[in-house]
């Protein structure tokens, strides 16, 4: 892994506090999109788009600079439970299952986003978060591509007035192009807050606390739910081992992540540096090397 | 609910259509009463003497699937106060309909395409949303497909689309003097709904074809 994903948190020495996270338990999910309300509301993000997809009732559709929670509703000819030998377990005629699961950045303990950032925009708090700074951000959309799940997100406000969205009285310029993300409501946790979203959650679906407690938690909910044969109950992002280190944010699924259109495997891009600039040295000197050849064999 | 704090099974005053309850179809319902042949409340209030609240002939050819309203999580009511919030309105920025599969073949309706729903009062239009959560009614050996409406669209505001209110009928229930926004009849076409005196035309049509036959 790369050196600055290395160094946290030690770099807060006794700053430092306990790492702070989401687990979204999706099987509680009501699909009320409060966390999505909660979240611009506190965070003064802009509506971004009165466009209704006839993707069942999400009409956000994927996160972004103007979405940092989005709710995903999937309709699933799918019976909510399977016994033992995995057939249906109700006498449902039709099984019929509605999915909805809250998404949002997932806080990684390798974050791609933070490697790649060459202002400093992008840092590490001391609750483990990783957060945008918006006056240090210069737009260069480095942390754009460098995101496994396609949460960084450049935020594009209409040029023509005419197009703009209604005004938010507290943004006192016009945003430019920077990129905006969910910030795990980083000013609520130093004020001791939980973020925007979990405080809204009617359901308790998005759960907030440190994220050793979460993980136990989490565990358990697993626990129960398989004895009760809940069909496809997984979590996701719970492994510190995966490609990302384990998630900040992660969650309890009813299906695969790709259902939810979620990586199954998600890799920090920046893992593959060394080995990445290793093949460069190797490919610069055999050029090298061919050129000097190509010279002494010429004489010859 | 009554003074005790109580919800009572046996009332002996002060309902329309007491002491006990019962079941009652609704008043435009395409079935029989199952359980005796008083078909709806006789003691709902009507309004005969209104020719701008006519009411579909039940069992009507013209009107031949089930309507229903409801809400959804992002609006209030009728939307007059949401539909004013940008965060409210961008999550449900559009008046829809949700039907069947089987309906959407035996009407010809494209998903996310244009429907217009029509009663013998009006008719209004909304986006197709097709979906296995609003499943046929199978009663009676008899299987009548239902159309599912949310009721929160209106003229003004962010967001505009068809008032679902447009599509009801006044037969009250007697106590709290509410109409029958939950079960209605209707028909559902592909496409826009008429515009202007066509509109008026189109839903008189239909209304003239229905007591006709």
């Amino acid at each position: 892994m790369s050196a600055l994903s290395e160094a946290w948190p030690d770099t807060y020495g006794d700053e430092a506090k306990p790492r702070m996270g989401f687990f979204t338990d999706t099987s509680i999910c009501i699909g009320c999109k409060a966390c999505e309300v909660a979240c611009k509301e506190w965070n003064l993000i802009p509506e971004d788009g009165l466009v209704w997809t006839g993707e069942s009732y999400d009409n956000t559709s994927e996160l972004g600079a103007n979405s940092w929670r989005h709710v995903a509703f999937i309709e699933q000819r799918k019976p909510l439970k399977v016994d033992g030998n995995g057939d249906t377990a109700e006498l449902d005629v039709e099984p019929l299952r509605w999915l909805m699961s809250s998404d949002v950045c997932k806080h990684c303990t390798h974050a791609g986003c933070l490697d790649v950032c060459p202002t400093g925009a992008l840092f590490r708090t001391e609750f483990g978060t990783v957060v945008v700074q918006e006056d240090v951000c210069n737009g260069c959309g480095y942390c754009v591509p460098a995101c496994p799940f396609g949460v960084l997100d450049k935020r594009h406000l209409p040029t023509r007035p005419e197009d703009a969205p209604l005004e938010l009285p507290l943004l006192g310029k016009q945003e430019d192009g920077r990129v905006w993300k969910c910030t795990l409501c980083y000013d609520r946790l130093k004020g001791g807050h939980e973020p925007a979203c979990a405080k809204a959650c009617p359901t308790d679906s998005i759960q907030f606390g440190e994220l050793d407690e979460l993980r136990e938690r989490a565990d358990k909910r697993l626990e129960k739910l398989q004895a009760e044969n809940w069909n496809g109950a997984q979590l996701y992002g719970r492994d510190p081992d995966d490609g990302v280190g384990g998630f900040g944010a992660f969650f309890l699924l009813l299906d695969e992540p790709e259902v939810y259109g979620l990586p199954p495997d998600p890799v920090v891009p920046t893992k593959n540096l060394s080995e990445m600039w290793i093949n460069t040295a190797v490919a610069a000197a055999a050029t090298l090397v061919g050129a000097a050849l190509a010279f002494i064999g010429g004489r010859g | 609910m009554q003074a005790d704090g109580q919800g009572w099974l046996y009332v002996p005053q002060g309902l329309e259509d007491g002491p006990l309850p019962t079941h009652y179809e609704p008043h435009e319902s395409p079935f029989d009463n199952p359980l005796y042949s008083q078909r709806a409340n006789p003691a709902r209030q009507q309004n005969e003497d209104l020719p701008e609240d006519p009411y579909n002939p039940p069992g009507s050819d013209e009107y031949p699937y089930v309507v229903t309203t409801y809400r959804l999580t992002e609006h209030h009511t009728a939307g007059g106060m949401s539909r004013f919030v940008p965060y409210l309105s961008e999550l449900q920025p559009q008046m829809f309909v949700e039907v069947h599969p089987d309906l959407a073949r035996e009407r010809n309706l494209k998903h996310a395409d244009w429907a217009t729903i029509v009663t013998a009062r009006s008719a209004i239009e909304a986006r197709v949303l097709v979906t296995d959560r609003v499943r046929p009614l199978r009663m009676n050996g008899r299987e009548v497909h239902q159309v599912g409406l949310p009721y929160h669209w209106g003229s003004r505001g962010l967001t505009t689309g068809g008032a679902a209110n447009d599509l009801e009928h006044m037969a009250l229930y007697p106590n709290v003097h509410i109409q029958e926004v939950k079960a209605l009849t209707c028909d559902i076409r592909p496409g826009r709904r008429p515009r202007g005196r066509a509109l008026v035309d189109f839903v008189t049509g239909k209304r003239e074809r229905a007591e006709k036959s």
